[in-house]
């Protein structure tokens, strides 16, 4: 799961990346709307935490130029005011949830969480498939009632493919949605990630589409 | 309105005064000059009754004078006709007229001599005041042949002359004084227009209406006034809007602050973190109620604010679905579409957005909303009725939001107004909502109350002053009523 920050303040930013990366997010701060549009539009994000007041091209056109370009990630904006005139505002531009500041980093964690759970169709806060469930609340996997340590990369690759159930998932997809943008990319260490999950949960679980991808199974 | 500060009624008396006092002097003078002038015509008459009076009286045998010929004017023959003729030698009437009968003339002495004719004031027959002229008569030959001719005609002519002429002049000024006034009333009242329109347009400035003074039709003494206001509603315009970028510059600043160091008190060690956290939240409740003042404040003075209540319902609506889209609860509103807040868009939006806010995360899925208008003294809102004398705004608008949520406890209604105090814990909110409803209904002088709804929960009710209907100003009009039935997904 990636997430995109846009957020101009200098110390806020980075507790923003912090924190979504103790979460188990591939995370990419832009710290102006303009980069943040650039980011958004060329980079498949899962879910952006857009600030509303930013230099250079504030949040609202950002999110309006983005929604007018086809890009449907959900977005939640923070805003400093929290009137309501704000949040019209912002969820016509396009927004999907909003956060006013300060703002505990618990419940911008639950929003994030909830609005790709949203998008992706699930109801509950936890993932199943077989044997193996996922806390996303709390990125516990067990498997069986046992818990397994995974790492952040195949904590994110288990994530992507349980959120995508029963789909094909090709290897620059999983790619895309794993690594944050500053990160050496390797498609090959994808394969070492599958290798690695099915050992420690079962080699049923990650079925290979040959020449297409990755596909987990419902059931 | 007193008569001292009316303009209208200032011009009208000085007016009404100045037309008065020169007709008055002008009734006087015409007066004077038509006295003066039959005066002197009659003058000229008795000279002529005179002349003839003179070539009609010859010395008789005896040497005393006598009529040959009857005057010519009947009025002589004619007894107390007020025309008078008069021979005298000396103090003694020595031949009168006929119409003198047994009076004569009392002829003031004075020293008459050849040629001179003399008029004079004297009294005639009866008492009654005449006006005599005289001259004397010598006949030739005779050496004490001296004889005063006089002729007299009695005042009550002249009199009745000049009143009958006084009458038609009094008539005539007064009917031309009440003209002049009415006129000067016209003119007052067309010079006196542009003021009128000036208010006119205050007015509706002020019902919001209207958001600047037309400058098109003004006389060119009004337009720097109608300039200099225009000026004045864009700065204040101006000021309130700067104020505002300002306060959210400001709230941005604190509150992108307050979120970094509530983050750093994440990772302190709690003990620490739990005596700093209650801190940082009053900081931002603070920020939170006196921003929201200030702007609230700043805009509830000016006038002319308008804000169509419909739009406003329906677009919180729209939020509210997508801000809850994973139990989208069923909203109906209620709303008549003319429906007009007289006060600010964000303050309504404040209101029903925060209570709106409030139904949803309580509600197990339907909620209600409705607008409509309520006049003085309906039902229970009796001491609404008199902040409404206050605040000159006879209707208002009863804005009800109901949820079949679990209500609120008995007795706790007070509680749950004041700021930062949270009834529950459990659901996310930071107990601000309802305060900043409080506060911004009682800046317009409007109230709030909690009640157990029809459909379970909690009922709040709050009044807002309505502004004017005005269909022709709305650019916003669905049918008359218009019900969204439960429809959402």
């Amino acid at each position: 799961m990636r997430v995109l920050v846009v957020e101009d303040d200098a110390a806020l930013g980075p507790q923003l990346r912090e924190a979504l990366a103790g979460a188990g997010y591939a995370v990419d701060w832009a710290a102006d709307g303009e980069e943040g549009y650039f980011h958004g539009e060329t980079e498949p994000y899962d879910a952006v935490v857009l600030d509303l007041g930013l230099p250079k091209l504030d949040g609202l056109t950002v999110l309006r130029r983005w929604r007018k370009a086809g890009v449907a990630v959900p977005v939640i904006m923070l805003t400093a005011r929290g009137h309501w005139h704000e949040k019209v505002e912002g969820i016509d531009a396009g927004a999907d949830d909003y956060l006013t500041k300060p703002f505990r980093m618990e419940e911008l964690l639950a929003r994030v969480r909830a609005l790709i759970r949203r998008a992706h169709g699930h109801a509950s806060a936890d993932l199943a498939c077989g044997l193996v469930r996922v806390d996303t609340r709390t990125a516990r996997v067990t498997m069986d009632g046992a818990q397994v340590s995974l790492t952040a990369h195949e904590y994110r690759v288990l994530v992507y493919l349980m959120m995508q159930k029963g789909q094909v998932v090709t290897r620059t997809e999983l790619t895309e949605h794993i690594y944050a943008q500053d990160f050496e990319r390797d498609s090959n260490t994808i394969q070492v990630f599958i290798a690695r999950l099915r050992k420690k949960l079962g080699e049923g679980l990650i079925v290979t589409v040959r020449g297409l991808g990755y596909r987990m199974d419902a059931g | 309105m007193s008569a001292g500060r009316s303009l209208h009624l200032r011009l009208l008396a000085a007016a009404a005064v100045s037309v008065t006092l020169a007709l008055a002097v002008a009734g006087v003078v015409l007066s004077d000059l038509f006295a003066g002038h039959v005066r002197a015509r009659q003058e000229r008459e008795l000279a002529n009754h005179l002349d003839q009076l003179a070539a009609a009286v010859e010395p008789d045998a005896s040497g005393r004078p006598a009529l040959i010929r009857p005057l010519s004017d009947p009025r002589f023959q004619r007894p107390l006709s007020g025309l008078y003729w008069q021979v005298s030698a000396g103090d003694l009437a020595v031949l009168r007229s006929r119409s003198l009968w047994d009076a004569a003339l009392a002829l003031p002495g004075d020293g008459l001599t050849d040629g001179d004719l003399h008029v004079h004031q004297t009294l005639g027959p009866e008492g009654a005041p005449v006006i005599v002229a005289e001259r004397l008569l010598r006949f030739a030959g005779g050496d004490d042949g001296r004889f005063r001719l006089a002729v007299a005609e009695a005042n009550a002519e002249l009199n009745r002359a000049g009143g009958e002429f006084n009458r038609t002049l009094a008539l005539s000024l007064v009917a031309l004084a009440g003209v002049l006034v009415v006129a000067t009333a016209v003119q007052v009242s067309i010079g006196l227009q542009p003021l009128r329109r000036l208010r006119s347009e205050l007015a509706e400035i002020r019902a919001g209406r209207r958001e600047r003074f037309e400058l098109g039709l003004a006389p060119a003494e009004i337009v720097p006034l109608i300039g200099d206001l225009n000026h004045l509603l864009e700065h204040s315009a101006e000021v309130v809007a700067r104020a505002r970028v300002h306060a959210g510059n400001l709230a941005h600043g604190l509150k992108t602050g307050l979120a970094v160091i509530g983050n750093e008190l994440d990772l302190l060690d709690p003990v620490a973190a739990a005596t700093l956290r209650p801190r940082l939240d009053d900081m931002l409740r603070q920020i939170n109620h006196h921003l929201g003042r200030a702007r609230a404040a700043a805009a509830a003075g000016l006038p002319g604010w308008r804000t169509e209540v419909a739009p406003v319902v329906v677009a919180l609506r729209r939020t509210l679905l997508s801000l809850y889209a994973d139990r989208p609860p069923a909203i109906t509103i209620e709303c008549s579409s003319f429906l007009t807040f007289a006060g600010e868009k964000e303050d309504l939006e404040e209101v029903l957005g925060n209570l709106l806010d409030n139904a949803c995360k309580w509600t197990a899925g339907q909620i209600q909303v409705s607008a409509h208008t309520t006049h003085d003294g309906d039902d229970d809102e009796g001491s609404v009725g008199k902040a409404a004398s206050q605040q000159q705004c006879d209707t208002w608008i009863k804005l009800e939001i109901e949820d079949d949520g679990p209500g609120l406890p008995e007795g706790r209604e007070a509680e749950i107004l004041n700021r930062g105090v949270r009834l529950d814990e459990s659901v996310p909110g930071t107990g601000l909502g309802l305060g900043i409803v409080r506060d911004l209904t009682a800046l317009y002088g409007g109230r709030v109350a909690f009640s157990r709804s029809s459909l379970g929960g909690l009922k709040v009710t709050v009044l807002l002053p309505e502004s004017y209907q005005c269909a022709a100003a709305s650019n916003f009009r669905p049918p008359q009523n218009w019900i969204y039935p439960i429809d959402i997904m």
